[in-house]
């Protein structure tokens, strides 16, 4: 036997770049043959400096700037920024113009719970149930574009209301949306919980307590699938949940199974507030007037996301221009737990894992460069998910 | 917990260390700590299941334009989430002394904010384990930090074209 030094590390660089999936990000995962024992992250690869940007851009031009922070749940980055700026300004949002926002949150929680269904179907192998959830999807999608106009960057909020209104024609798109959605939702649910090979790719991998959740500042669905009851919608009632009530979505398996339980249930909660929207939709104004200025004064904006908290820090210094803001995204404390959870589990986990917590997911390569001595192995992504799905077959 | 029983809570903790509260908005404490103390306030929270360290914000705070260049400083705030209750630690430094210990050997996953503020605004943190960049790139020039108020861009001096709607 050759002699080999004994604690060599071998590392699997992931990213920065796939050209298929959204941003991109940097993870080095340090393995022992099969096993990962380590991993580390590094981002900033889309980095494009809004923080900075929004500060030269008075309050209008930023709601559009920071609607474009991101393209799956953009209308949550306008809602958390408009709410916070009407709160600087003392200005109270007309009931209607809330419960149209709200409405179209809970659209876009639909659109990003389906595409990520999609996109962990896909890394597990699961290519059928990829196709059909993003076929679904449209659905949620042809709404958005309904009543806003737009697929993508809805444009929906504007400073002190909203800029769109719904009519019986669109009300009725809706409903008639949410009612099939809800039907192939359950079909969802029926196939995660009981087709044995996806069963075998998800239950008891990267299972975290709900102790390591808290620890590790994890938010949104990937902290309520450990059994974390925390929910903004619930726990700091924000534009008009308050009125519109909605219930928590937890599981205490903690494992990649009870992600996919958890989101599709809110998936169907969503289609229940929704419905409950349309039916006591309140009457009168879409806006308010909003002073130009916004007093001095700084602000906390705490929004439920898809992924789960979005915080937005909002300091005015009395012009028309922010003096600060400070955007903190869900997927970046989610991150911190794959670094965590990803370490025992094996190297052809770590597609179904990362796509597990949703990172506004970035990343994964064109190639994973494999340093095993000498021989440098090259994989792409497309390698390494292949390899997954083979090792399990 | 609801939000004005978690506000007092919060009050009776950490109000031995502070040299300045403020009550900002209904659900909202701020706490201005001087920053030897940090990490035992943060100790206290913790030990006593306040909340969760929900993000870290930093501020640059220059002299207005005319009064002493001494005047300016660095505000790390450290905010911490409970329900709707929101405590915000205030930590003010000096611009040449900018310097906060590391949380990480009490929240583990405050690593990344750390590093964020580290190459955002050129704030030492003492002891955080990793301090490597996050998202700048990596041939961006050392002592440049870009969210201060400073920094205006690279090449011509002249600000981008104003556009007025």
């Amino acid at each position: 036997m050759t002699k080999q030094e004994a604690f060599e590390k071998f590392i699997v660089p992931i990213g920065p770049q796939h050209p298929a999936l959204k941003e991109p990000g940097h993870f080095e995962f340090v393995v022992d043959g099969e096993i990962v024992t380590g991993a580390a992250i590094r981002l900033g690869y889309v980095h494009r400096g809004i923080e900075k940007g929004v500060e030269s851009r008075n309050w209008t031009q930023n709601i559009y700037m920071l609607e474009r922070v991101c393209g799956i749940c953009s209308h949550i980055h306008a809602t958390a920024y408009t709410l916070g700026v009407e709160q600087l300004a003392n200005v109270t949002v007309p009931p209607r113009a809330q419960a149209i926002r709200t409405l179209v949150s809970e659209l876009e929680r639909i659109h990003s719970h389906l595409l990520w269904l999609g996109v962990a179907a896909h890394e597990g192998g699961f290519d059928t149930l990829f196709m059909f959830s993003w076929r679904d999807r449209e659905t949620v999608m042809d709404l958005l574009e309904t009543i806003s106009g737009n697929r993508v960057h809805y444009s929906t909020n504007i400073l002190g209301g909203v800029k769109i209104d719904l009519d019986e024609e669109k009300i009725t798109a809706i409903r008639k949306g949410m009612d099939f959605l809800e039907e192939r939702t359950h079909h969802y649910l029926k196939v995660i919980n009981t087709d044995e090979t996806f069963l075998g790719r998800t239950r008891g991998v990267g299972t975290m307590s709900s102790q390591q959740a808290e620890e590790l500042s994890a938010v949104g669905p990937t902290a309520r699938a450990s059994g974390v009851p925390r929910d903004l919608r619930i726990d700091a009632p924000y534009a008009a949940y308050p009125e519109f009530p909605v219930r928590l979505m937890l599981s205490n398996e903690g494992d990649l199974h009870a992600r996919f339980v958890v989101r599709m249930n809110e998936c169907l909660e969503a289609y229940r507030l929704i419905r409950e929207i349309l039916d006591h939709l309140p009457e009168g104004e879409l806006t308010v007037r909003m002073p130009r200025r916004i007093p001095e004064g700084e602000t906390i904006s705490r929004v439920e996301a898809p992924r789960g908290e979005l915080a937005y820090f909002i300091k005015s210094a009395g012009g028309d221009k922010p003096d600060r803001i400070k955007i903190r995204t869900p997927s970046l404390c989610n991150w911190g737990t794959i670094t965590s959870v990803a370490v025992g589990h094996k190297l052809a986990d770590m597609p179904m894992l990362l796509a597990g917590i949703d990172p506004c997911f970035s990343c994964n390569d064109r190639m994973v460069r494999v340093n095993r001595a000498n021989q440098p192995q090259l994989w792409s992504w497309e390698d390494l998910r292949l390899y997954g799905i083979e090792y399990y077959r | 917990m609801d939000t004005d029983t978690a506000l007092q809570n919060a009050r009776q903790l950490l109000e031995g260390f502070a040299s300045e509260i403020q009550q900002p908005e209904l659900n909202r404490l701020d706490f201005v700590i001087p920053v030897e103390s940090l990490l035992k306030v943060v100790e206290v929270l913790k030990s006593n299941h306040w909340g969760y360290l929900s993000f870290i914000t930093g501020l640059d705070c220059p002299a207005a334009e005319g009064a002493e260049a001494a005047g300016g400083k660095l505000e790390v705030l450290y905010h911490f989430a409970e329900s709707a209750a929101v405590v915000t630690l205030r930590i003010r430094l000096p611009y040449d002394r900018a310097e906060v210990p590391s949380l990480c050997t009490l929240i583990p996953s405050v690593s990344i904010y750390e590093r964020e503020l580290m190459e955002m605004f050129g704030i030492q943190v003492i002891g955080t384990p990793d301090p490597r960049r996050l998202l700048l790139p990596d041939d961006w020039p050392d002592g440049v930090y870009p969210l201060r108020k400073s920094y205006q861009g690279f090449g011509s001096t002249s600000a981008e074209p104003q556009v007025e709607i």
